[in-house]
């Protein structure tokens, strides 16, 4: 399958700080990669890279076979073509379900109205929210609203789509309708790249699981091999200390 | 005669010079606050660019940021009423003669704009930071980011303060008498001067500034309460013969 993303010793520190250390790492097309750890392993840094909203320190991100970092590449039309779901949702407060949807189809991308809005209430309803098109973000649930995120970034028509902890900020009992969506999209062939940690989600969905400790990836595989019988010690470690719970 | 009667006799007879003083006072008002948040909104975009390497550009803006500093600190620390002496004396002295309404607009739209730079940079930073970042990740720019998410989200939050200095404006267009434009102070002033009658005259005036004041403040909380609409979002939509339940 074609690598839409590959990642090269990728380098990022924040002062002295080494967050990721000589990280590679591909994405093929369709592929559904978890990414596991700890907090402050640095999954989602490699994540927020990914989509430049952190500037990676060293190493190069190849995306459909030109390397991103290079000076003077057009960083906006790049990010058009990644969807990001936030921990925090992070919905345009100022627009309704349905401008959040269309906003960056009309502006960024210069689609119609009229086709923005076909496209929107397409995403809309696979994430069940098309019944909510005119509700305000202040109006709706935690589950609600990452719903909502998905279905913006999905009206982009993105090649990859990336999720930062999507469910880490919602009460229990919403955790569900979120990974029931997610799960939907990837028996879509969707290719996703995912930071989480839902262990039994992860599991059930993904093709490759990839634990990273210290800002360096440890191990990676299917997720029989990664999730059940590791051959690090260091991720052994994690599994113990995350199940037992 | 009591002194009521007095005072609903001078209102009788000079009942046009009042509405005009009040009418003018108002107009001063509402197009000061209009330009005013104007040049707050330039100032305030101007002063959170976020700066890149050192470049010519990078200096520039540093440049032009530092005299838009020195206007806004100029105009927030002097009287408004000997701003409007220096702009309108000042240019008759240079030979420019304004009229003195718009001299009067321009004193009081530099005074709100002053005020103005500062809520919205205040504004523009307490806006959170997952907001820039989402309109980053679906591919906007700076100038999109702002014009279409932040900067609509940032007039909501100042609405407020903006209703404030409005009220403020009203009440002080009365200092631009100074330079007789003919608003309600001046008016009142002159029906004042000519029955005599000062208290009365100047009773009146105050009961027609409250009641500018009274109705701005209002509609602009009608209107904030119709900007944010209702906390919870019904579902309307019927399927099948059951309707759907909200959160389902």
């Amino acid at each position: 399958m074609t690598v839409v993303i590959d990642i090269k010793h990728l380098n990022k520190t924040f002062g002295n700080h080494e967050v990721l250390k000589d990280v590679n790492f591909q994405v093929r097309k369709g592929e559904v990669v978890t990414l596991i750890g700890a907090s402050g392993s640095g999954k989602s840094t490699l994540l927020r890279c990914i989509n430049l909203l952190e500037t990676p320190t060293g190493g190069e991100i190849i995306f459909n076979g030109e390397n991103i970092l290079t000076e003077g590449y057009n960083k906006e039309k790049y990010r058009t073509h990644l969807g990001m779901v936030f921990q925090q949702f992070n919905l345009f407060n100022n627009l309704d379900v349905l401008g959040n949807c269309i906003v960056g189809q009309v502006k960024v991308l210069k689609r119609s109205k009229e086709e923005a809005i076909n496209n929107a209430m397409k995403y809309l309803t696979i994430v069940g929210m098309d019944r909510y098109k005119n509700a305000r973000p202040r109006q709706l649930s935690g589950g609600q609203k990452q719903r909502v995120a998905i279905a913006r970034a999905l009206a982009m028509d993105p090649d990859v789509m990336l999720f930062d902890e999507p469910t880490s900020a919602l009460d229990p009992e919403m955790v569900g309708e979120v990974l029931k969506v997610m799960r939907d999209l990837a028996k879509a062939g969707n290719t996703m790249l995912i930071v989480t940690h839902e262990m039994e989600f992860a599991k059930e969905v993904s093709d490759r699981v990839v634990f990273m400790d210290k800002g360096v990836i440890v191990e990676e595989g299917p997720p029989e091999q990664v999730l059940v019988n590791p051959i690090h010690e260091r991720t052994k470690e994690f599994l113990r200390r995350t199940l037992n719970k | 005669m009591s002194f009521l009667e007095t005072v609903w006799n001078i209102f009788q007879n000079n009942w046009d010079l009042f509405l005009r003083g009040a009418w003018i006072a108002l107009i001063l008002a509402i197009l000061g606050t209009i330009f005013g948040a104007i040049i707050g909104f330039f100032i305030g975009v101007m002063h959170t660019i976020p700066l890149q390497k050192k470049s010519f550009k990078t200096y520039a803006l540093k440049t032009i940021n530092f005299i838009l500093t020195c206007y806004v600190e100029l105009f927030r620390g002097t009287p408004m009423m000997v701003q409007a002496m220096v702009v309108f004396y000042g240019l008759y002295a240079i030979d420019i003669q304004l009229n003195r309404f718009v001299a009067g607009l321009i004193v009081i739209s530099l005074n709100t704009g002053a005020y103005m730079a500062e809520y919205v940079r205040g504004g523009i930073v307490s806006i959170d930071k997952g907001q820039y970042e989402a309109s980053e990740a679906i591919g906007m720019n700076h100038f999109q980011t702002m014009f279409y998410i932040i900067l609509p989200q940032v007039a909501r939050n100042i609405l407020p303060a903006t209703g404030n200095q409005l009220v403020m404006n009203i009440k002080d267009s009365s200092v631009l008498s100074v330079i007789s434009v003919v608003e309600l102070f001046f008016t009142t002033n002159s029906v004042a001067g000519s029955t005599y009658r000062y208290a009365e005259a100047f009773l009146i005036a105050c009961v027609l500034y409250f009641i500018m004041t009274f109705t701005v403040t209002r509609i602009l909380l009608w209107f904030e309460k119709k900007m944010d609409g209702p906390d919870s979002y019904r579902v309307e939509l019927v399927t099948g013969n059951k309707p759907i339940k909200d959160g389902e």
